[in-house]
């Protein structure tokens, strides 16, 4: 042997452990989002090879996941035995914190944050009977899912669920009428009255928000090459149109009928044809048991697919794939109407029978009648002009219409007064007698306006 | 060799003992003991002799009803061995000293006289008469048994073995694994036992110890009885005589030798006795203790 | 509210006790006189009275002292063997890791005290219990490995004081770990969550019947479709009701300022959307049975999944008819108080359990309610030591871990429904697997025959049937072993806000651990007697 001693012999094999580590912490240090880390961590990202680059890295569900040597499987089994217990027990916190342990074992399976999501905003909120209560748990289903999206920064699905909630959750639901007031007016005392900063924190309307969301899902599918198998990719890439006709539509819902909706109105003509309308979308063409393939436009017409197909026989097949993915997304329709809607004599007309309704309501029935009169025969105007005639057949419109023409008969009725024999909309009425879903929900309507909610 | 104090009396009776080992499906694997039968007296040392397998420690297992015995009746102290009455007036020592090893010496015999449910003051008193009796160092006493050499645990094992002064005192190789030293104390002790009028019965297979102690013997083999019976009788040359007188010079011996021969008696040997190796080492050790440095080499000079 | 608590009745548990440890003596006694008359043969009948007068000898000759000294010897075996350092080591760690794992810090509600006092209480059993288990398990064998039983079995030491020794050593080892974490836990509880959010609340329940929609009396309420069956619901404005009954009403019940407090958490259900922006509406109409006298409170908003607190005042004024009434004097007759629920809206329904209404009396301190569900802790933790080492005299160490744990693996709620319905079999339509017992299965199922289809009658088949019958009562035997751990998870109640029940709760798992003691201590005791020490 040498001649050091043991203790010298120690000291030595300290110096050297000490030596070693500085090389090992400079390959080994690991990223945690903030910081770069070490090489190996950069490498890591530069190949797109760690967690990190999936979204934000969580030290407990590591520290989690080894503990459990590998029975993450079993683990995870158990907790939903665990998580469907309380659900059905109605234990919905204890539920809550199950749902957590879950989403900490397995961070980057999509569909365990879109399925707890979805319970915590659909089935939990159904379970309460309060409304604050219920628009208290869609907001935790919404905010999970964006805790889902920032661990999975890349996925389209998640972000496409979390615009869901804003515009599906909380503007169609039976009770969106709450919903979307809360949205802006959170109902739980810590805001005092203002919104929840974790969940509208730039103080928009629903749908505005949704329509961002939606922005950042086609982003997502854009720079990631991710896409998703939701929808068709047609009706994927509209949603944030689509968003912006919603958010419209909901300002005539609240009565705002001015140069706001209008601008709205516009606004969604806008994104419809100039945004949407000039996507590239890549559509089958050929024949049937052929793959192929090209990049159409919505917005394209027979010249530039002459311009840019190159034989003869594909201008036909490029045109009707053309056509029949305008009839998949109802491009034509909405095109209509944003033109329509985006005029202030259309404006107008809805202003005048949402009077009408509200005077109605409050048995002001001089008043009742001349707005009714006002917005049928504005409506009688446009609905002849030939490029809005598509909307003869919208069903809102229609049965908006109808709604009028029956609140200022029943005026007449009341006033022991003979309708006029001829009248504004008449032939509109003539035209959808036989509709009986129509006149379902025209009577439905009418009953409805002694309620003080829709 | 010793005066036998024994009475009739039996303190242990074994008739016609067989124990069989069986495997978990109960065939028969192994024959330990076959038909033993022996009985031990009161106030007598008893050695059970045997190699190793003869069934000397099954014997004594089955005495203290560690095992139960396929075949024949043992009375210990008028009680059988599957009462644990008689325990009361019995000491054991294992024949490894399996005690708890996390306890100290004090511990542990405050436990086994709990055992005996011996009041608190008594257990006390008893522990450390017992320590010194062992020889057990103070400075030991507080440590945990697992950190004590094999000589330390011995003492403590005989120490636990006579905590509640038995009657019958049972020993298992109790000189196995010790220096010479310890050897002459514990063989000490078992006479010092004897002279307090108890019982002892002790299994060995180191035959000059038993011979030293040890009152009757029983040989075993295979499991069967081979010999039995006091120590000096069995040991007897039969037919010869030994004489033994002060030294004598070359004509006095050629003189005796003459006389033998006139009575038609072989001379067979005639030389100087020695003494054993054990009291040649008990005496070195002890003249080193009174006079260090002194040293006696093979030439006999001393230095 | 999830829980239900029932007050335990003594005397049937005690037959159906004595039943089972009956059936199970009685089984191990003609089994062991038949073992022992085969290997035996003549002198059988001797050797078996023999062993059983010794039996009854140690059973009379038990020493406390050493049962103590063995007691003692097991806490330090466990003490000296640093067992209880890496445990305390652990629970302090994971004390720590969960202020890292509790998530979001935002403010505390009251939902969060459940989830944080349950973490604790579960996290508490979860270290104690296992710990437990495996010392236990491994104590006897080790000691028999080691052969340091044989220097315990040679002094005048029963077996059975050794089982018993060993119990209470463990036992008290548990203690120490329990009490330590008890504590810290509590401690860890109080600095995390306000004061005011630990309650402690002391129900007093009441019996409950139903009215339907036509005022008759009826089993439950309605089914509105949910799966948990739990509660049932009444219709409103109709003449369904929920009458509660109360019993032991006296002044005593009100507080000082004469007030009685109810309590409840009902629960609403809308057949359609309605009003959403106001609560379903109930009232509360108190009865006087005996002479018909009633009086309506005004009606409340329904307050879903958080308590809702009623006040009703001694002095009750009835301005239409221009009366006063004594809550007391007039409504409460023999001690009993009639109180009946129903539901104001139209077509719209409230739900409710037995537990759902109950009396609110003055509250206890949150460490009253805590301490109470460590006991229950203790309790259990003291049948695993008992279970561990009973099973420990016959088995070697990890098998009886193994069993010990796999019997509390079967204890859970879950397993014991489950083997109910196996042992009810077919004899009752609506619970239990339909097919019938063992033979019957395997016969439908070889001749692939639908479990409703009957049998053919004739004699085969009788004989079959009895045969299962007497199969499934085995297997009802064999079930009873399995002690039921629910009663012992009092964690429920405190978490909930509620002080854990004596009648209902502590007293039912007393009794299944003094039930378990004795026959467990027996055959731990015949384990050990019957067995050669020397390990082979």
């Amino acid at each position: 042997m040498n001649n050091l001693t043991s203790q010298q012999r120690k000291l030595a094999y300290l110096c050297g452990i000490l030596v070693l580590l500085v090389p090992i912490i400079m390959l080994g240090l690991p990223s945690d989002g903030k910081s770069a880390g070490g090489t190996l961590a950069q490498l890591r990202s530069k190949y797109e090879l760690g967690e990190s680059d999936l979204g934000d890295v969580d030290p407990s569900s590591a520290a989690m996941n080894l503990v459990l040597l590998g029975m993450r499987g079993v683990a995870v089994n158990l907790l939903y035995n665990e998580f469907e217990k309380q659900k059905n027990t109605k234990q919905w916190f204890e539920m809550q914190a199950t749902t957590e342990s879950i989403v900490r074992l397995q961070p980057h399976f999509e569909k365990v944050w879109d399925m707890n999501g979805h319970n915590l905003a659909y089935n939990t909120s159904a379970e309460w009977d309060a409304v604050p209560d219920r628009y208290h748990w869609v907001k935790e289903g919404g905010k999970f899912l964006m805790r889902g999206v920032r661990r999975n920064r890349k996925s389209t699905h998640l972000q496409y669920f979390v615009a869901n909630v804003y515009q599906k959750k909380i503007g169609t639901a039976d009770e969106s009428k709450f919903y979307r007031a809360y949205f802006l007016h959170d109902p739980e005392p810590k805001f005092k009255g203002g919104v929840d900063p974790d969940f509208n924190p730039d103080e928009l309307d629903n749908y505005l928000v949704a329509k961002r969301e939606y922005q950042k899902a086609t982003t997502i599918e854009d720079t990631e090459h991710r896409p998703q198998h939701i929808l068709d990719r047609s009706l994927f890439r509209s949603m944030p149109a689509r968003c912006q006709f919603d958010y419209a539509m909901a300002l005539h819902k609240d009565g705002k009928f001015g140069e706001e909706a209008r601008e709205a109105w516009a606004d969604a003509l806008n994104d419809w044809t100039k945004k949407f309308g000039h996507e590239t979308l890549t559509v089958p063409v050929g024949p049937l048991g052929t793959d192929v393939k090209f990049n159409i436009r919505l917005e394209m017409t027979r010249d530039d697919v002459r311009r840019e197909v190159a034989s003869p026989d594909d201008v036909a097949r490029v045109a009707k794939a053309v056509e029949d993915y305008r009839k998949m997304v109802n491009y034509y329709y909405w095109t209509t109407r944003g033109l329509c809607e985006s005029e202030k004599k259309t404006s107008e007309a809805h202003r005048n029978l949402y009077e009408a309704n509200q005077f109605y309501s409050k048995q002001e029935l001089e008043k009742a009648e001349e707005a009714a009169l006002a917005g049928i025969t504005g409506f009688d105007g446009i609905l002849k002009q030939p490029e809005f005639s598509d909307l003869k057949s919208e069903d809102t419109l229609v049965e908006e219409c109808l709604l009028a023409i029956k609140v200022w008969k029943h005026i007449h009725e009341l006033a022991d007064k003979p309708v006029p024999p001829d009248y504004p909309l008449k032939w509109l009425e003539a035209e959808h007698q036989g509709n009986l879903q129509y006149a379902s929900n025209v009577q439905r309507a009418f009953k409805r306006l002694f309620l003080d909610e829709r | 060799m010793s005066q036998s104090g024994a009475t009739k009396e039996s303190v242990i009776e074994i008739r016609n003992l067989s124990k069989v080992y069986r495997d978990f499906w109960g065939r028969p694997k192994v024959k330990a003991l076959n038909a033993l039968s022996l009985d031990v007296r009161r106030g007598e040392v008893f050695g059970l002799l045997g190699p190793n397998g003869s069934g000397k420690t099954t014997t004594l297992k089955l005495l203290l009803g560690l095992l139960f015995p396929t075949e024949g009746e043992i009375k210990i102290l008028g009680k059988s061995a599957a009462d644990v009455e008689k325990n009361e007036k019995i000491g054991y020592l294992p024949e490894e000293s399996y005690l708890y090893r996390f306890l100290n010496a004090y511990e542990t015999l405050d436990f086994y006289g709990r055992l005996f449910d011996m009041p608190a003051s008594v257990r006390k008193e008893r522990s450390e008469k017992l320590l010194d009796l062992v020889k057990l160092a103070p400075q030991a006493r507080r440590r945990q048994l697992k950190e004590y050499s094999k000589g330390m645990t011995r003492r403590i094992g005989v120490a636990q073995a006579l905590i509640n002064d038995p009657d019958l005192v049972m020993l298992d190789e109790p000189t196995s694994g010790l220096d010479p030293l310890g050897n002459r104390d514990m063989k000490d002790l078992i006479l010092d036992l004897k002279k307090q009028g108890k019982t002892v019965l002790m299994c060995s297979h180191l035959l000059a110890d038993v011979q030293d102690v040890c009152d009757r013997i029983a040989i075993l083999y295979g499991g069967e009885l081979k010999v039995m019976g006091r120590v000096d009788e069995l040991l007897k040359a039969q037919d010869e005589t030994q004489i033994l007188s002060s030294k004598l010079s070359p004509a006095a011996i050629e003189e005796v030798q003459a006389v033998l021969k006139k009575h038609g008696a072989n001379v067979l040997k005639v030389d100087q006795p020695t003494a054993n190796l054990e009291d040649l080492f008990l005496k070195t050790v002890q003249e080193s203790r009174e006079r260090p440095g002194h040293r006696t080499v093979k030439d006999g000079t001393a230095s | 509210m999830t829980f239900d608590p029932r007050p335990m009745d003594l005397l049937p548990a005690l037959d159906y006790w004595l039943r089972t440890v009956g059936g199970i003596a009685l089984i191990v006694l003609l089994t062991s006189l038949m073992s022992v008359g085969v290997s035996h043969r003549g002198a059988a009948i001797k050797l078996f009275g023999g062993e059983s007068v010794g039996c009854l000898k140690d059973l009379i000759s038990l020493s406390p002292r050493r049962v103590w000294a063995v007691a003692k010897l097991t806490f330090m075996e466990a003490y000296r063997r640093k067992a209880l350092a890496v445990f305390v080591i652990f629970a302090l760690l994971f004390m720590f890791a969960g202020w890292f794992m509790g998530g979001e810090t935002g403010e505390i509600t009251p939902d969060h005290v459940t989830v944080y006092v349950s973490f604790v209480l579960r996290t508490i059993s979860w270290l104690t219990l296992p710990l437990v288990l495996v010392l236990s398990s491994f104590g006897i064998p080790e000691d028999i490995r080691l052969r340091s039983i044989h220097t315990v079995v040679t002094k005048p030491a029963r077996r059975l004081e050794i089982v018993l020794g060993r119990v209470l050593g463990f036992s008290l080892v548990g203690t120490l770990v329990l009490g330590v974490m008890s504590v810290v836990g509590w401690l860890w509880i109080v600095r995390q969550i306000p004061s005011e959010l630990l309650v402690c609340r002391v129900p007093v329940y009441g019996s409950l019947e139903f009215r339907d929609r036509s005022g008759n009396p009826a089993a439950a309420g309605v089914n509105t479709g949910d799966i948990w069956e739990f509660r049932s619901y009444i219709e409103g404005a109709t003449k369904a009701r929920a009458i509660w009954t109360f019993s032991n009403i006296s002044e005593r019940s009100l507080d000082s300022e004469g007030n009685l407090h109810l309590e409840n958490e009902f629960l609403a259900f809308r057949s359609y959307k309605g009003d959403m922006k106001r609560s379903l509406l109930y009232d509360y109409q108190l009865i006087n049975k005996k002479t018909g006298q009633s009086y309506t409170l005004p009606a409340r908003p329904v307050n879903e999944n958080r308590s809702a607190k009623d006040v009703v005042p001694r002095k009750l004024v009835d301005d239409a008819q221009k009366k006063e009434y004594d809550l007391i004097k007039d409504f409460v007759t023999d001690g009993k108080l009639t109180v009946e629920v129903s539901c104001i809206d139209r077509e719209q329904y409230l739900g409710m359990a037995r537990p759902d209404l109950f009396i609110r009396m003055p509250d206890l301190g949150f460490e009253s309610g805590y301490f109470k569900a460590v006991l229950g802790i203790e309790i259990l933790m003291v049948l695993v030591v008992l279970l561990a080492v009973t099973g420990s005299t016959f088995l070697k160490g990890p098998i009886a871990a193994l069993l010990t744990a796999v019997i509390l693996i079967l204890g859970g709620k879950d397993c014991h429904e489950f083997m109910d319905q196996l042992v009810l079999g077919r004899t009752s339509a609506t619970e239990g697997f339909r097919g019938g017992g063992f033979f019957e299965s395997v016969y439908r199922i070889v001749t692939h025959m639908n479990p409703t289809t009957e049998l053919p009658q004739n004699p085969a088949f009788t004989i079959m049937k009895y045969t299962d019958g007497f199969l499934t009562d085995f297997l009802w035997l064999d079930k009873q072993v399995i002690p039921r751990l629910e009663f012992f998870n009092m964690a429920e109640y405190v978490s909930k806000g509620f002080d854990v029940p004596f009648d209902s709760s502590l007293l039912p798992s007393l009794m299944i651990l003094l039930g378990y003691f004795i026959p467990c201590v027996l055959l731990g005791y015949f384990a050990l007697r019957i067995r050669e020490l020397e390990s082979k």
